[in-house]
């Protein structure tokens, strides 16, 4: 199966809230058939700039990144699902390459 | 003058003539121009009369009026040495030519049907014998050189085949290996997986636990990965 990635920027709450949606989240993927690998946290930060979604303007967030395997088709309708939820503000979800790839490297060689 | 005896109906043979006597120029007309034409001498040059505005009816003109035609001049001595050198020369060049004609005609004949044809046919024949025996030779000996050569390749190309069919044996299992090395590999992921059980408490986990992808970088090349999360 494919691996993918998804990038989770949520809405800044506070702890057990941002565990439900969490919860939630993961228990909507491990539904559809998808095998979650990892959850990584990347902190509560200022977002770039301010993104309105859901009648509501935010200016900082928490960003997660959810490993998981799973079956192509399943991918719209997770995001339908993930826009309609009121606690997350971005949802994105990225293929995750294996290999990187050598002739898009920047000039730069260790 | 006399009168040339091919020419039935001749007006005039006008026209200079040349130091051999030669007319440069023969003006005919009638029936006679196909017959003319065919027998005029090489050097001249034949010129057919025409009536030009006048038909054969039309009267003479005032300035032509009592008009009699008077041939050239003819001096007898001169006329007759010039006769017998004339007989002479022609004499003389005809004989030349008919002798140079015959004399070609002989070695063409000798060529084809004289002595040496029959002695030329017989080297031909030999020379033609002793190619193709040397060719039937040349071919018997290309023949085993290209025996060999096909054999030696028809070893090579088995030979590679074989090394062809072990190498894909050999990678087939390369294959297998790394394949399941790959699975092996995921087996021991898959106890790190997030599970309904384990799924509270790896949410805690990350929360506890903000991971920070960001660094700085500079032309020489130093890492720094301390950075101000905000």
């Amino acid at each position: 199966m494919p691996r993918y990635e998804l990038a989770l920027i949520l809405k800044a709450m506070q702890r057990p809230e941002t565990a439900a949606v969490l919860r939630r989240t993961v228990e909507t993927l491990i539904e559809r058939g998808a095998v979650v690998r990892d959850l990584e946290n990347l902190g509560e930060r200022l977002l770039p700039y301010k993104i309105s979604k859901h009648d509501q303007s935010h200016r900082r967030g928490s960003y997660f990144l959810v490993d998981f395997y799973a079956a192509p088709g399943i991918l719209t309708d997770l995001l339908n699902h993930l826009h309609r939820d009121v606690d997350v503000v971005r949802p994105t979800v990225l293929k995750k390459e294996t290999q990187v790839s050598n002739s898009h490297s920047c000039g730069y060689k260790e | 003058m006399d009168k040339h005896p091919q020419m039935a109906i001749v007006i005039t043979s006008c026209g200079q003539r040349t130091q051999n006597g030669r007319r440069l120029m023969l003006v005919i007309s009638g029936r006679s121009v196909q017959v003319a034409r065919l027998l005029k001498p090489r050097s001249a040059v034949l010129v057919e009369a025409v009536r030009g505005r006048k038909s054969r009816t039309d009267p003479v003109a005032k300035s032509k009026q009592g008009r009699i035609k008077v041939p050239p001049p003819v001096d007898p001595v001169e006329m007759v040495v010039l006769k017998e050198r004339y007989t002479e020369y022609q004499l003389i060049m005809r004989a030349l030519r008919l002798e140079f004609k015959e004399e070609m005609l002989r070695k063409r004949y000798d060529e084809e049907i004289g002595s040496m044809a029959k002695q030329r046919a017989k080297q031909e024949a030999e020379e033609h014998h002793a190619l193709m025996t040397w060719n039937k030779q040349e071919n018997l000996r290309m023949l085993k050189v290209r025996m060999i050569r096909i054999q030696k390749e028809n070893e090579e190309a088995e030979h590679k085949k074989l090394e062809a069919a072990i190498e894909r044996e050999r990678e087939q299992q390369e294959f297998i290996r790394e394949k399941e090395r790959e699975i092996m590999q995921l087996q021991e992921d898959a106890k790190n997986f997030i599970t309904l059980e384990n799924l509270d408490q790896r949410i805690e986990e990350a929360l506890d636990n903000p991971k920070n992808y960001n660094f700085a970088i500079d032309k020489e090349g130093r890492v720094v990965k301390q950075t101000v999360l905000q």
